[in-house]
């Protein structure tokens, strides 16, 4: 790890408008967990607690924090050429890979976890669903760091990164891991499910997922480390575009 | 002196180390069937060396993979007997300024040269940060953010980042893109002063002037074939030496022409489609020369245009010998 790269990246990474758009896009859970609060419901708390915060947080939130600030973080300075400021150091490619990812996890933590507390509070608390969203709110974290690194590396693999980054949420994540047993294999939000699930004891049975939290736990490291030695790989023989 | 990329060019003295500071053998970069640089070698010691050619000539390509951003897809980049590809070692001794004008906005100078220094674990980096800016000239503006800077700033920002570390080789793209008179002649003498003191200095140029004025030596790039490289004086005469074509209207073309082709600097005339096409040895004894043949043969001159100044036909010109 590198300080200094983390302290300009944060600083870049903190600076631009998108980040607004983001934290806000963070408290919309919150949000409509206040309207369900005040609008009533009869659906138990549990139920309610889990439909929300698997159906807001961890499909469409989580990834989408992640994807914004894992492909910010280096793609867009490989894109722009501000890169060529950093690769032209003598700084092995492992530590710029891995304070890319640390800033871009801990972004995607540092929104996605309060909000997944607070909205999972405000619709559970007092009626059973205090332990799915505390579940939850840890499940998140380590997620964030799966999602984040894996869009890091992705950033590093093309420069389409967004596009592919949404084509995996939203197809893969959200259609096809639905569809096929086999797929849900290679899906984070599985594995976020899966722990959040485990963690939430007796109550997570209001929570489903197609993924043992074994399974997804060894499947989890094995993206983690495959992941991060593509970044690496791939940094380490980036080339630069040029403008003849 | 060599043309017409004879391989083994040997350009200014061993650096201290001994041996080339910079060394390409038979390098070769392609992107699918396009070949961006064709089998270029040369070796380049201490000094300044203007890397010459027109837009698309392949310098950039040439000056990246000496950076080590861009891997030969054949032959050898060494800069101090290392090679350039895949090792970040060499940026202890290399320093780069890129075309691209893209420098972190939300920096200000200062944050920028220190977050360069800091990037090269100098001992004083904010001291070494602080030399930098002082050296480019702008010390006065260090903390105003990069995103107000204007474009010859923004470029001294970039020569700032890339002296931090005081590196022994400075490659330079395009340096004086966007910087005004005074600031251009600063960076001359910066430059100068760096080779004086034993460093090498590659950049590139697509402006004679810019090389004329700056480097001892130079290499000619043209569609990625190094077309010439050595002395400038040497190269600049060969490029005066190349008959100047002109295209002239006047009121008796045929007259003018059978005046002119009497003169020992007209290399040849030719009439047709109503142009008068001459071939002269030299461009300011000819500008001389037409007026005072016209005027003695009473034909009136509507005009005089050159058809093959660009660099782009010197360098063709160069090629082709």
């Amino acid at each position: 790890m590198n300080w200094t790269i983390i302290g300009v990246t944060l600083r870049g990474a903190l600076g631009r408008r998108r980040t607004l758009l983001v934290a806000l896009l963070a408290v919309v859970p919150v949000v409509i967990a206040g309207i369900i609060r005040v609008g009533g419901t009869t659906t138990s708390g549990t139920t309610l607690t889990a439909g929300l915060l698997d159906g807001l947080l961890v499909t469409t939130v989580l990834p989408l924090v992640a994807l914004v600030f894992g492909t910010g973080v280096l793609g867009a300075e490989l894109d722009d050429g501000t890169a060529v400021y950093l690769l032209v150091k003598p700084i092995e490619r492992w530590r710029i890979v891995v304070s890319k990812a640390t800033v871009a996890a801990g972004i995607t933590m540092a929104l996605v976890f309060p909000a997944t507390l607070l909205a999972g509070l405000v619709v559970g608390a007092g009626r059973g669903g205090e332990s799915i969203a505390v579940a939850f709110a840890i499940a998140v974290l380590p997620g964030s760091i799966l999602y984040a690194v894996g869009f890091v590396a992705l950033s590093v693999v093309t420069s389409r990164a967004l596009i592919a980054g949404l084509l995996y949420v939203f197809i893969w994540e959200g259609l096809l891991a639905g569809l096929f047993a086999g797929t849900a294999l290679l899906s984070v939000r599985q594995y976020v499910l899966s722990l959040a699930r485990w963690l939430a004891g007796g109550d997570g049975r209001a929570i489903t997922s197609s993924v043992e939290v074994q399974t997804a736990v060894v499947l989890a490291v094995i993206v983690l480390v495959v992941s991060v030695a593509i970044a690496i790989r791939r940094l380490a023989s980036w080339e630069v575009r040029t403008v003849e | 002196m060599t043309v017409a990329a004879e391989t083994g060019t040997r350009i200014g003295a061993e650096a201290p180390g001994g041996g080339p500071a910079i060394e390409l053998s038979d390098v070769s970069r392609w992107y699918g069937n396009v070949v961006a640089v064709n089998e270029v070698s040369f070796a380049l010691g201490p000094g300044v060396t203007g890397l010459l050619g027109p837009n698309g000539a392949g310098k950039s390509t040439l000056l990246h993979m000496m950076a080590g951003l861009l891997r030969p897809s054949h032959g050898d980049v060494r800069i101090h007997g290392r090679p350039t590809w895949r090792d970040p070692a060499i940026y202890r001794e290399v320093g780069l300024v890129p075309e691209r004008e893209t420098v972190h906005p939300y920096l200000t100078g200062w944050q920028f040269a220190l977050f360069n220094a800091r990037l090269q674990q100098l001992p004083d980096p904010a001291g070494a940060a602080a030399r930098a800016l002082q050296t480019v000239d702008l010390a006065d503006v260090q903390h105003r953010q990069i995103g107000t800077y204007s474009k010859g700033m923004r470029q001294r920002v970039k020569i700032a980042a890339a002296l931090v570390h005081e590196p022994d080789v400075l490659l330079l793209d395009e340096p004086f893109n966007g910087m005004d008179p005074r600031q251009r002649l600063h960076m001359m003498e910066l430059l100068r002063s760096m080779a004086a003191a034993g460093r090498t200095i590659l950049f590139s140029s697509h402006i004679l002037e810019e090389v004329e004025r700056l480097a001892d030596n130079v290499l000619v790039v043209y569609a990625g074939r190094l077309a010439a490289s050595g002395d400038f004086r040497e190269i600049r005469r060969l490029m005066t030496d190349r008959p100047h074509t002109f295209t002239v209207h006047s009121s008796d073309d045929r007259q003018l022409a059978s005046r002119l082709v009497g003169n020992p600097s007209v290399f040849g005339v030719e009439l047709g489609d109503g142009i008068l096409t001459v071939r002269a040895s030299e461009f300011a004894a000819f500008t001389m020369l037409l007026p005072r043949v016209a005027r003695d043969a009473g034909i009136t001159l509507f005009e005089l245009r050159p058809t093959d100044e660009s660099l782009e036909s010197v360098f063709a010109y160069l090629v082709r010998r």
